[in-house]
């Protein structure tokens, strides 16, 4: 069991490798996705384009001694240390350029956050199974298959790069089907009508005067009352405004500059 | 609250004239522009701060005094009124505001360095995000790869449309998509409360 399980690791940690080389070496906007990756902050932006192409070369003659029968440990071993490697680069993208994106397998820009460690440790930790391995991969190919799709989708699942592929739209057509906020009370919104104010000639006719925002508002049966703080050359006055709260009628506004001494004989 | 509730009456009735004993309001349509008297002139350099501008967080507060430290640490103390307006997701009082909240604050220098504010933000952000998932009562926003909960509160949340007037209906909202959120942050957590939600539908 252990020994085909092993086998099966040759070619998903090669597969997985040959995967990452391919998007650096044959994508065509390669360069781009690696002057916005860690890399450029790690070797300079002019080299990052040409250290990134180095680095899928790597990948590339990895995967494929991986995926190629016979099966040497040492094959696995490099892969341990690539992956050794991808967490120290994540780690130092993490302190250095935390906005920077990871570069890794797909062409979304994702800044390095814990599923790409995850990912690093889950390939390390496989890569260290497949040195185990005696026997080319190639000898149980139906259940190296099965492997490969349970590892794949954990590997997917782990790449924040990848989301748009799949949960983006899974989560899309799970709003599409029912809205988690679609059975909310009908009312409107005091946004609405501050908006309306604004379009209101009584407003333009004050708003010079005015010195705060929004201070307080109430409804009055079809009208909504809207107060601010005005400084008039009388002296301080509050400005009340009148809104229509059902429609959208902004010449009906209305507006009062009360005094702020006579609302205490109130 | 029956002060309150008393004072609402009576600057209900001054604009609408439903009750004959406010006379002395003075009641108007419309004031044409060039009867606006003084309107304050902005004197500031280019380039140096505006004296009538804090920006800060809330480090202590006594009387009526807020303390805030602004980002370049300098301090300042702002005094609150009866006319200030006071934001905190929706319009609110001075009560509202707590040691720990973010703000931003207009108003008159004193001459003794404090703020004389007019009008007082607290906590709120202005988020470019997209929308990774929609719960209930909740929006996962990205900001920028980083993760912002975005709480819908019932009764204050609208949602703006293509610049149509704001609705309470959020059901337009669609996962993958760009808005961009007004909101108020729950100091120290990557959470808001969200105001208003603008967006294409």
């Amino acid at each position: 069991m252990i020994m085909w399980l092993a086998s099966a690791q040759q070619a998903f940690v090669g597969g997985v490798l040959l995967w990452a080389s391919a998007f650096k070496l044959v994508h065509r906007n390669a360069s781009v996705h690696a002057r916005r990756s860690v890399l450029a902050r790690l070797v300079g932006t002019e080299r990052a384009a040409g250290a990134y192409r180095a680095v899928g070369v790597v990948e590339a003659v990895v995967g494929l001694l991986l995926l190629a029968p016979p099966a040497f440990p040492a094959e696995a071993y490099a892969a341990v240390v690539l992956s050794a490697g991808m967490l120290g680069y994540l780690a130092y993208g993490k302190l250095r350029a935390p906005e920077s994106s990871c570069g890794c397998l797909g062409a979304k820009q994702t800044p390095v956050r814990g599923r790409g460690f995850a990912r690093a440790a889950v390939l390390g930790a496989l890569s260290v199974l497949a040195a185990t391995a005696t026997e080319p991969w190639l000898d149980r190919p139906l259940e190296t298959v099965a492997v490969l799709v349970v590892e794949g989708a954990v590997v997917v699942a782990l790449s924040p790069e990848l989301d748009h592929r799949w949960l983006i739209p899974l989560r899309r057509w799970r709003v599409r089907r029912r809205h988690p906020l679609a059975a909310r009370a009908v009312e409107i919104p005091l946004e609405s009508t501050v908006r309306q104010l604004w379009k209101s000639d009584a407003y333009r006719s004050v708003v010079e005067q005015l010195t705060s925002d929004l201070l307080d508002h109430w409804d009055e049966g079809e009208w909504r009352l809207l107060t601010y703080a005005a400084r008039t050359p009388s002296g301080t006055v509050t400005a009340v405004f009148a809104v229509p709260r059902l429609a959208y009628e902004p010449d009906r506004v209305r507006v009062a500059l009360v005094p702020v001494e006579e609302e205490i004989f109130v | 609250m029956a002060d309150i509730l008393g004072r609402r009456r009576f600057l209900s009735s001054a604009v609408l004239g439903t009750t004959a004993t406010v006379v002395t309001a003075t009641t108007i349509g419309s004031v044409a522009p060039e009867a606006v008297a003084d309107p304050r002139k902005l004197d500031v350099e280019a380039g140096a701060p505006d004296p009538n501008f804090v920006e800060g967080r809330i480090t202590g507060i006594a009387g009526g005094l807020l303390i805030v430290t602004s980002s370049d640490r300098t301090l300042n103390q702002l005094h609150l009124t009866k006319a200030t307006s006071v934001w905190k997701l929706r319009p609110t009082t001075a009560d509202a505001a707590q040691v720990g909240d973010g703000l931003y604050a207009r108003g008159v220098r004193m001459p003794d360095g404090t703020l004389a504010a007019d009008a007082v933000w607290l906590n709120i952000v202005n988020l470019v995000v997209h929308i990774t998932s929609i719960g209930r009562d909740v929006l996962h926003l990205d900001h920028h790869g980083d993760r912002i909960v975005g709480h819908v509160v019932s009764g204050t949340t609208a949602a703006v449309y293509n610049n149509t007037p704001a609705v309470s209906d959020l059901s337009l909202l669609q996962v993958g998509r760009h808005a961009q959120v007004i909101g108020a942050w729950r100091p120290d957590t990557n959470e808001v409360d969200v105001a208003t939600v603008y967006a294409a539908a």
